[in-house]
């Protein structure tokens, strides 16, 4: 087509600043996450085991509410490491449940619909695109992940009749490191199958299927091969590893199962890379018409 | 009360049952060749092989002294029961059976079929029948090939353990064990398909519940595919640390009773499947 008109000037005006404009894709992908009443509704349930904590830190730390609930053995409801563990572990499950379903949403739309050349030809990098994807994710599961175990924390610290945080300063650092390790790992995974599965309905298992099916792989692994390093393909038993160091918890696997911190960090890092680079291999300005 | 059955029998002598054969052959045609011959197929070939990779690993780099024969009957049981069953079997049906009618109204093509003068229970029984062949297929080669590898190394013992001692039966236990976990997942996933936009959060409950049915009351464990397949397995594999002191024990049930029951489950779902599949009505500007 020919043009004709040759008055068009490129735009000097003021500019956004480039590092802000990922927060513009965060945005929409986070109204677009809770758009959902089936996000609003698994968010609710995520919050559901937080109330049951809470009440068993207050009757912990309530003589009055124990003697009322029948004369309740104080050491009956310890509150320590092993306590906030299966707190942190409950809530990570359910942020895998919630990335099962935000992710596809946040991803697949846009490859279904052949939308990425557009969304690119914006002043924006798919680094950027990507980045602002997962600050919508992570944002998302940080709500009902690290947010409500430190809240947790602090009550208990408030609560306690003895001095009791700072002793216990180990948990709160690990809750946060755990969970943020857990989130980022999930949010990076999810993104990275949502990329590569059209199917928004498929790509919500696939995610279940990314972390439990190389657990039985790695779980044939350890059985055939007689070694303990079919584990590392278990991403339920590595973090649940990783989780009881972090917060001081005694653990729980037997000890010819014992696997190297580094061991698993490592195949941490190693699945982040794969996962992103799956992610470069799609999230590509091109359109695909078959026909 | 005669007159009534013999009437219902005439009735069915004459529906054009040769035409819906030729329909449903045509249409298991169709699918088993798109599920089994497509590169889109490739994960579920995954799912079902990697055990079969890895016990060649076993086979080639690994010694097999005689001994260590229960070792492995051990080892291959626990393959069937936690990674078949609980993983391979159920979201390799879950790929299969949902794609059938949800992926049909997802690619805007099932329209073709409800509009071709076939019967809509022709149509929902033909593409369970295809599945069904599609994940048999698979499945069931991969457990016979891992199998054959896990004895294959053990030379005249194990050929020896197979043939003449116990190690066909379990070959045809497991096989049967993985063909009614692929009637009872398919016809399970079927169904949710066609209630469900997205069957996948149905079927992750479906997944939480079987994983946790064997601590539930023995009644509750009689609604899950996985327990039935439990009494069927030749070699049992205990659960171990705290999952061994939830675990309530039922009442041991003979094969036949177990099969029965879920050939039962399979064919109410597959009933009421066929109810909802007669008002089935597409929306494809909200699927």
């Amino acid at each position: 087509m020919s043009v004709y008109k040759h008055i068009y000037r490129a735009y000097d005006g003021k500019v956004t600043p480039v590092w802000t404009r990922v927060f513009v894709l965060a945005r929409y992908g986070f109204a677009e996450a809770w758009s959902s009443k089936i996000t609003i509704g698994l968010f609710t349930l995520c919050l559901l085991p937080p109330i049951v904590f809470l009440i068993g830190i207050y009757l912990a730390n309530n003589s009055i509410a124990r003697a009322l609930m029948g004369g309740l053995d104080p050491q009956g409801l310890p509150i320590n490491a092993r306590f906030f563990l299966i707190l942190l572990e409950v809530q990570s499950w359910f942020a895998l449940a919630l990335t099962s379903w935000i992710a596809p949403r946040l991803i697949t739309f846009d490859l279904a619909d052949n939308a990425l050349p557009i969304l690119l030809s914006h002043p924006i990098s798919r680094f950027g695109y990507v980045l602002g994807k997962l600050i919508a994710l992570l944002a998302s599961l940080s709500v009902v992940t690290w947010t409500p175990c430190l809240l947790l924390f602090a009550y208990q610290s408030y609560s306690s009749p003895l001095p009791w945080a700072a002793a216990n300063l180990q948990i709160a650092a690990g809750l946060l490191a755990g969970e943020l390790i857990w989130i980022a790992f999930l949010s990076i995974l999810g993104l990275a199958v949502s990329s590569w599965v059209k199917w928004r309905v498929a790509a919500t298992g696939a995610i279940f299927a990314a972390v439990f099916v190389p657990a039985g792989v790695g779980g044939i692994v350890t059985g055939v091969l007689r070694t303990k390093w079919g584990f590392l393909l278990n991403i339920p038993f590595m973090m649940t590893s990783l989780w009881q160091r972090l917060l001081g918890a005694p653990e729980s696997a037997r000890a010819n199962f014992y696997l190297p911190t580094g061991a698993i960090v490592a195949t941490l890092v190693l699945a982040c890379f794969i996962c992103a680079a799956m992610l470069n291999a799609r999230i590509r300005a091109r359109e695909v018409v078959r026909g | 009360m005669m007159e009534v059955v013999g009437k219902f029998l005439r009735s069915l002598t004459q529906q054009p049952w040769g035409l819906w054969w030729i329909q449903a052959r045509r249409l298991i045609r169709i699918e088993v060749r798109r599920n089994l011959f497509t590169w889109k197929a490739g994960w579920v070939y995954f799912l079902a092989f990697i055990p079969t990779l890895i016990i060649l690993i076993h086979l080639s780099v690994d010694r097999h002294p005689a001994f260590a024969i229960s070792e492995d009957t051990s080892v291959l049981a626990g393959i069937v029961q936690l990674y078949y069953i609980r993983l391979g079997v159920f979201f390799g049906c879950l790929g299969i059976f949902s794609r059938l009618i949800r992926g049909e109204m997802i690619e805007r093509s099932l329209h073709f079929y409800l509009l071709s003068p076939v019967r809509r229970e022709v149509l929902l029984l033909s593409k369970f029948v295809a599945g069904c062949i599609s994940a048999v297929l698979l499945f069931g080669s991969a457990i016979a090939a891992d199998f054959a590898l896990m004895y294959a190394g053990f030379g005249a013992a194990g050929t020896d353990y197979v043939f003449n001692g116990p190690g066909l039966g379990q070959l045809e236990s497991y096989l049967a064990i993985i063909v009614l976990a692929c009637l009872g997942y398919g016809a399970i996933f079927l169904l949710l398909s066609m209630m469900f936009r997205n069957p996948t959060p149905a079927a992750m409950l479906v997944l939480g519940w079987e994983a946790i049915n064997p601590v539930l009351p023995s009644l509750l464990q009689k609604l899950s595919v996985a327990s039935y397949l439990r009494h069927l397995m030749p070699v049992s594999v205990s659960a171990h640390g705290i999952f061994a002191l939830l675990t309530v024990e039922t009442e041991p049930v003979s094969a036949w009773a177990a099969a029965l029951g879920l050939l039962l489950l399979i064919i109410a779902v597959l009933f009421y499947a066929c109810y909802r599949v007669r008002t089935l009505e597409i929306r494809y500007t909200t699927d």
